[in-house]
């Protein structure tokens, strides 16, 4: 059995889920990036979605996985294009919420709604890119444009990153 | 004397914007309406032009959550308008995903929008933290559903391998045995969610109107059929205009309907009403269970005809897929357009009620003019005259509770209000 200092279960098994919605500018940037991964060959337990606009459906979607990287446009005070690499932990999505719409249920309902069920993967990794626009468009903004190979790049480092090895 | 003003703007847990506003001065109720503030969507507008294959594809986009009704009432259309005969294979296809459909829409309404108000809570998320396995329950049964829609239209959401005169893409052998299966263990889900309801303090509360929805003699009826109404009337579906009577009020941006009385009720209690012997074993025992048996005309128990509705489909889906299995698939060659156009009429009867889509298409298959009546368009007289008739006998209780009773009353008809404004903005008073 591994001690508190490092994991011999270790599983690199992750789910990357691109989420927003492709026709209203920056809000696409998420699927955007998700297409753009599925290009790329990624090891093995790695799978990319496409979340779109979904809502609580994103629970069963991550139930299962111990590892899911969400990437997202959102408000992570920034100026456009910049970006923010944050794991729950950090504790910036989860809140309270008594006046849930379910119609507008998105990410961090699901997030909350999977802590509460006992669901929630070990690891969540949210990538936050902050957007210039949110208008009904189906381009990004220059500045989330040049923002996408770098986000990808992270991305990518951080899925083909090798484990820690268990020494000792 | 008993002065009341309820304002709910932009009532929750329901799809769309609506305000509820009533105002009791001395005991006498002199405002009393469902303000439907959501914007027009201009559907019908859209479809002129394009060419008739779109109609389907565009028109699935009216709604997120029925968006396989939709989209089957504008190919029965499209089908009777250019006389386009569909085989027994696409018609066991089309009910067996509008049967995913329905235990998808429902489950989301009484689990999610209407549960929270038994529980005394503002939405599922608390619910989910005292009553987590009703919550988990909830979830499975809608990826059960969900899964019952992507396996047969090609897409869980905006059915996508639904066609003119058949499907794109047909699940395979295994596919529907191993959704079988999934369903013949929903049966616990199901079971657990009788029981559920059974044990939820009802609202009294009774008010006689009429029930309209399709019937069939042999089957349940969701797709085709005639249309039926409790208080004897029935019209072939081409005649749907008698019964619908669409006019405007100042209000609200959606229009109403009336027919022998005035309003009427479309959804699942209309359909329970109105074909009840028409349900599987196990649903009528699920109403018996519930003690429901036609005619209730208790609005608030919408909810549970919706599951009554759930237990049907779970025990059809599986009889149909049986079969689908028996008869084999096989690629039927596609619908081509023969040069002739026409006016045709569809309808199904959705999960919030009976949907109706005409369209005219001309000689190069082009959309003309199109009209679409919804079912929540077609409650709201009947949600209105339902709060009329429920605000004096509740005057006496504490404001927040005749407040709370009133949003339930409307959430009871699960209304899926973007679905039904498509009006230009009217001046509010």
């Amino acid at each position: 059995m591994g001690n508190a200092l490092w994991s011999n279960t270790l599983s690199s098994d992750t789910l990357v889920i691109g989420l927003g919605n492709p026709l209203r500018g920056d809000d696409g940037v998420g699927m955007r990036i998700a297409d753009l991964l599925a290009g790329y060959r990624l090891p093995a337990g790695v799978e990319v979605a496409q979340g779109g606009t979904r809502g609580l459906e994103l629970v069963n979607w991550m139930e299962g996985w111990p590892r899911v990287i969400i990437i997202d446009a959102a408000e992570v005070g920034k100026a456009p294009g910049g970006f923010t690499r944050f794991t729950l932990d950090e504790g910036q999505l989860l809140g309270n919420d008594q006046h849930l719409s379910i119609h507008a249920a998105g990410l961090r309902e699901a997030l909350l709604l999977a802590e509460v069920l006992g669901v929630l993967p070990d690891e969540v990794i949210v990538y936050g890119i902050q957007p210039a626009h949110l208008d009904w468009t189906d381009t990004l903004s220059p500045e989330v444009e040049a923002a996408v190979p770098q986000v990808l790049k992270s991305v990518l480092d951080e899925l083909m990153a090798p484990g820690p090895v268990a020494c000792g | 004397m008993t002065t009341v003003n309820v304002n709910v703007h932009h009532l929750t847990r329901v799809e769309g914007h609506g305000n509820i506003v009533v105002d009791v001065k001395n005991g006498e109720l002199v405002q009393c309406e469902l303000q439907i503030v959501e914007a027009p969507r201009f559907f019908e507008a859209m479809l002129r032009g394009r060419p008739y294959y779109e109609a389907s594809h565009i028109t699935s986009r009216i709604c997120g959550i029925c968006s396989t009704g939709h989209a089957t009432a504008s190919l029965r259309a499209t089908e009777n308008a250019l006389s386009v005969e569909v085989s027994e294979q696409t018609e066991l296809l089309r009910k067996l995903v509008f049967h995913g459909e329905i235990i998808d829409s429902h489950v989301l309404h009484v689990y999610m929008l209407v549960a929270p108000d038994f529980f005394g809570v503002g939405s599922v998320l608390p619910l989910a933290a005292t009553h987590p396995e009703v919550v988990k329950r909830a979830l499975r049964i809608k990826k059960l559903s969900g899964d019952l829609c992507a396996m047969v239209s090609g897409r869980h959401t905006h059915p996508i391998a639904m066609a003119v005169g058949g499907f794109t893409h047909l699940p395979s052998i295994k596919e529907l045995l191993a959704m079988r299966e999934r369903l013949v263990a929903a049966r616990d889900d199901m079971d657990e969610t009788i029981a559920l309801l059974q044990a939820l303090p009802w609202p009294q509360f009774e008010r006689e109107t009429e029930y309209v929805s399709l019937q069939k003699e042999d089957e349940y009826a969701f797709i085709d059929g005639r249309i039926a109404t409790t208080d004897g009337f029935t019209y072939a579906i081409p005649d749907y205009r008698q019964v619908t009577n669409e006019f405007l009020v100042p209000h609200s941006t959606a229009k109403h309907t009336k027919h022998n009385r005035d309003s009427y009720m479309v959804g699942a209690l209309a359909r329970f009403n109105n074909n009840f012997e028409q349900l599987h074993p196990r649903a009528k025992a699920a109403a018996e269970k519930l003690g429901m048996e036609p005619l209730v005309t208790n609005s608030f128990l919408n909810s549970a005809a919706q599951a009554i509705e759930m237990v049907h489909c779970v025990e059809d889906s599986i009889l149909l897929i049986d079969e689908l299995v028996d008869r084999g698939l096989r690629e039927e060659p596609p619908y081509r357009f023969q040069g002739k156009g026409g006016e045709g009429t569809g309808s199904c009867d959705v999960p919030r009620g009976i949907l109706f889509h005409n369209y005219v298409i001309d000689e190069e298959g082009l959309i003309q003019g199109a009209n679409c009546v919804i079912p929540t368009g077609q409650n709201y007289a009947n949600m209105e005259a339902d709060m009329r008739a429920l605000v004096p006998q509740i005057l006496d209780r504490p404001h927040k509770e005749i407040t709370h009773m009133m949003e339930m009353l409307i959430r009871a008809y699960d209304p899926c209000i973007s679905c039904s404004t498509h009006f230009l903005n009217v001046e509010f008073v």
